[in-house]
């Protein structure tokens, strides 16, 4: 009876290294507790309900390899901008940044850990196994001349992150998350982003993942978003096989306003799947949620949405939509917008809708001289495009529309 | 079991009795409290019931044995002790009555103080009724003119001694006795129920309705319900529920089943209004159900409920379309208040080709009560066109309740259209102010809006339950306003 070897978890951290991270000990506990007895989750699990894991749990990862700085340069999406190379445990951090904006490595310079929640297995792994992440602070009043972004290239291996950013009073920032892979690599990667929004900050996160077929790819957002402040994160999927986002925004003070925003293309086998939580605690808040996506061959989409309004946060505005394009027979969306709500004066909705293209448009385009696929194109491009007009950057959006022309000939 | 026969099957009773020491005591008809093999054997017995429905029983029971309580529900209680429970109980008097003046007159009191009166029904509504005292069917009225028209409509154990055969291949074809842990329950220990079987084209000329009650205290009542509407038929079925007040919690796990057959048509309504509970949240019924119906090709389905009682309310029907261009429709209107817990909506699961489903829940919070809709919306690949629309609004009438939505949508069609929207609001003030302005006072304004809002629902009722019904929401709503 091999019934030590026979768990998956335990197969799958058995070579995992413990974090030297300065994570509080509650937190340690609280990830080891939640642990112990647990292997992977199967689809009876609420959480993982439409997420196989088999191929995660029997991925043969390559070996990590190191990229140079050059080799890294490579996969910027943006020329101009505080960049920031994230791979395996090497972090190479720019110089020369303008006054006001900090950014270290959490293993030189451990920050303060707040007892972050962890949704799944993942997240509690990371609390014990993560190795490096950045710490970005950006003080109180200052307006960053231009992005900061993070490349994340996975070169094989498994790699646990904790980046954690810290935005004073009245700031100003955009911030990309690049994440790529190498190809004919085999990797996994779980990165922990938690975010400390104080009063009237104004932050823009934007998240682009375009990983390769063999990358696994897990995403936890943790933000406390603080009085006036206005927060985004706009989370764009183009490849990679398999990408889990989990984000949970909790608002603090009153009169915040939160956007959380998702696209996604998929084709062949690609599973994604975004999960929300916005947690309303205050009055006088709003939220706009807005997922969209196409998915074609035998890929997956799932969003789970859970907009949380508490007893004392009334008057709050919240908003949440899902729509997906479904175009082949195998693939499948399933959806799940969640409202719970515990205040009266409130004015909260959701919406979602899964379906085709709509016959009459493709015929008005059609009546005037556009080819069959020419006018699909056109509507899921104008379908996408809402969620697309967040990205505020040219370079970024040129990026992406270029991967989607790539993958799909669609053109812009 | 072919060759079983009655003299085997009344040594087998007999043997039975003798076997568990059982001496049948005619006034005092409850069986002992607890549940185990011995109690259903008992119940079965005493139902005088054949010997496959026996097993089906003993089969449930060693399936819900291994089953542990559903806890994904967004309610909390204390869980029911099931050894605590009386699996059966009926009243003292057993008697078949040859005629409604042969009833009880106190049973007649009892029923006059629920609003059902049964003379009036009978004389101007024209409405059969099968009512349910506790777990034994007390009378059926206009048998004579349902069964001119071969249409059966007797209560569920009638049913399994005269039409064996048909209980036989229907029941737990919808709701198989592995479904849940309420549903095995149910089909261990169910007492009685009603059952429908509307022939091949017949159309069923009077709108069939069954009132359950809930009388003896420590009883729980497990009603089974068989609807079978056989090809083209049309059958309008009514449930009404009312309880008196207790102060512990009563469990209360029914299963309904509908078949609509080939361009069959079912509509289910309901009025539930068992006791919610006192004020402090303290009593109140549970009420666990699993209801779902089938539709074969071209067949339609209509579930329309108003829930305004029970302290906890678990309940989801639901439609398999199964059949090409079959239809299903879900209305609901779930009414909360004080500390009531509602977890209800529905499933609409696409198999067929061009099926169709809407889907219409109004909540309605007040109190410190939680209301929650849950739906699941599931498209399997071969549902070419299919289409679902669901429409889930919440109303919140204090700052101390809760409205919850809980949609899932589950899509394996390219053709498939769905679309799901969901609202969550108070009543507005600028229609109260106008109300008001008008001179209708503040109760009156929000009973009006309420109704306002309910309304795409209540309109699906037929006429006698949607006056019921309008009452009901007022009464459930009184003095509710924060």
């Amino acid at each position: 009876m091999e019934t030590t070897v026979s768990n998956k978890l335990d197969q799958f951290s058995a070579d995992l290294s413990v974090s030297p991270l300065a994570i509080p000990q509650a937190l340690q506990h609280a990830a080891q507790a939640y642990l112990s007895g647990k292997d992977f989750p199967t689809t009876k699990s609420e959480r993982f309900k439409y997420t196989r894991l088999g191929k995660l749990a029997s991925a043969a990862f390559t070996n990590a390899i190191q990229l140079d700085t050059a080799q890294l340069n490579a996969y910027c999406v943006l020329n101009d901008a505080y960049t920031i190379f994230v791979n395996n445990d090497q972090i190479i951090v720019p110089q020369n940044l303008p006054s006001g904006l900090e950014i270290t490595q959490i293993a030189q310079h451990p920050g303060t850990f707040h007892d972050a929640s962890f949704n799944d297995i993942f997240g509690a792994l990371n609390v014990l196994h993560a190795q490096n992440g950045l710490n970005i602070t950006l003080a109180k009043h200052c307006t960053l001349d231009k992005p900061i972004q993070i490349v994340q290239v996975n070169s094989g291996g498994k790699h646990f992150y904790r980046h954690h950013f810290t935005f004073g009073e009245n700031a100003e920032a955009a911030i990309y998350v690049v994440s790529k892979s190498l190809a004919d690599t085999i990797s996994f990667a779980h990165t922990h982003f938690q975010y400390d929004i104080a009063q009237s900050a104004r932050i823009r996160v934007s998240k682009i993942q375009d990983c390769s077929a063999g990358h696994f790819d897990f995403n936890e957002d943790r933000a406390q978003q603080n009085a006036q402040a206005h927060f985004e994160i706009n989370t764009i999927t183009l490849d990679g096989s398999f990408v889990r986002n989990d984000a949970a925004v909790a608002v603090e003070g009153q009169h915040a306003q939160t956007y959380l925003n998702g696209a996604y293309w998929l084709k062949d086998e690609q599973h994604v799947a975004n999960y929300t939580t916005m947690d309303h605690r205050v009055a006088n808040c709003e939220s706009f949620e807005t997922y969209k996506g196409v998915a074609t061959d035998r890929s997956t989409a799932v969003f789970n949405g859970k907009v949380f309004v508490r007893k004392d946060a009334q008057k709050t505005n919240a908003y949440q939509s899902n729509a997906n394009v479904l175009l082949s027979e195998n693939a499948s969306v399933n959806s799940k917008p969640e409202l719970e709500i515990y205040a009266d004066d409130v004015k909260c909705s959701h919406g979602s809708t899964t379906g085709q293209l709509d016959e009459t448009a493709l015929f008005y385009l059609r009546a005037r001289g556009l080819s069959a696929a020419s006018a699909k194109n056109l509507l899921l491009q104008a379908f996408m495009e809402d969620v697309l007009t967040y990205i505020k950057e040219e370079e970024a959006l040129a990026y992406i529309h270029q991967r989607i022309a790539d993958r799909f000939n669609w053109n812009y | 079991m072919s060759n079983y026969t009655e003299n085997e099957l009344a040594q087998d009773l007999e043997n039975q009795e003798y076997k568990f020491g059982f001496v049948t005591d005619i006034e005092a008809d409850t069986v002992p409290i607890g549940l185990n093999e011995d109690i259903i054997r008992l119940i079965s017995a005493k139902k005088n019931e054949p010997q496959w429905l026996l097993d089906e029983r003993l089969k449930a029971f060693a399936i819900w044995q291994e089953m542990t309580e559903p806890e994904w529900a967004h309610v909390h209680y204390q869980k029911p002790d099931f050894q605590a429970i009386a699996y059966y109980s009926a009243p003292k008097q057993t008697k078949k009555y040859e005629s409604w003046d042969d009833v009880d007159p106190e049973l007649k009191e009892t029923m006059k103080k629920l609003g059902i009166s049964m003379e009036e029904q009978q004389r101007l509504t024209g409405v059969a009724v099968d009512f349910v005292m506790d777990s034994v069917s007390v009378a059926t009225s206009f048998k004579a003119k349902l069964s001119e028209l071969g249409i059966i409509f007797c209560s569920f154990s009638e049913a399994v001694q005269e039409h064996p055969e048909l209980v036989q291949k229907y029941m737990g074809t919808v709701v198989p006795s592995t479904d849940n842990f309420y549903a095995a329950l149910n089909s261990a220990v169910f007492t009685d129920g009603s059952f429908c079987y509307i022939p091949k084209g017949v159309r069923c000329p009077m709108e069939l309705s069954t009132y359950f009650r809930i009388n003896a205290g420590g009883t729980g009542q497990f009603e089974r319900t068989l609807v079978v509407a056989d090809e083209g038929a049309y059958v309008s079925y009514l449930e009404g529920c009312t309880a008196p007040q207790r102060d512990e919690n009563q469990l209360h796990a029914a299963v309904v089943e509908l078949i609509a057959l080939k361009d069959a048509e079912i509509k289910y309504s309901t009025v539930q209004n068992w006791y919610p509970g006192d004020k402090e949240g303290k009593g109140g019924v549970f009420n666990f159900v699993t209801k779902r119906g089938i539709c074969e090709t071209n067949a339609k389905i209509s579930w329309t409920q108003v829930e305004t009682g029970s302290a906890v309310t678990w309940k989801y029907p639901s439609c398999i379309l199964k059949g090409d261009h079959s239809v299903g429709e879900f209305y609901s209107v779930a009414v909360t208040n004080n500390f009531q817990q509602a977890d209800t909506g529905t499933k609409m699961i696409h198999l067929g080709k061009n099926t169709k489903s809407t889907i219409i829940s109004k909540g309605i919070s007040a109190g410190n009560s939680q209301n929650a809709y849950r739906g699941l919306v599931q498209i399997h690949k071969g549902a070419q066109n299919a289409r679902n629309f669901s429409q889930c609004d919440s109303l919140l009438m204090t700052d101390h309740c809760g409205a919850h939505t809980f949609p899932y949508i589950e899509c394996k069609n390219p053709t498939a259209k769905i679309e799901h929207e969901a609202t969550t609001s108070k009543i507005g003030e600028d229609q109260l102010f106008y109300c008001m302005q008008r001179g209708i006072s503040e109760e009156k304004a929000i009973s009006l809006i309420v109704n306002g809002y309910c309304k795409e629902v209540l309109n699906q009722l037929p006429m006698e339950f949607a006056v019921e019904a309008q009452k009901l929401l007022a009464i459930s709503l009184e003095g509710s306003v924060g």
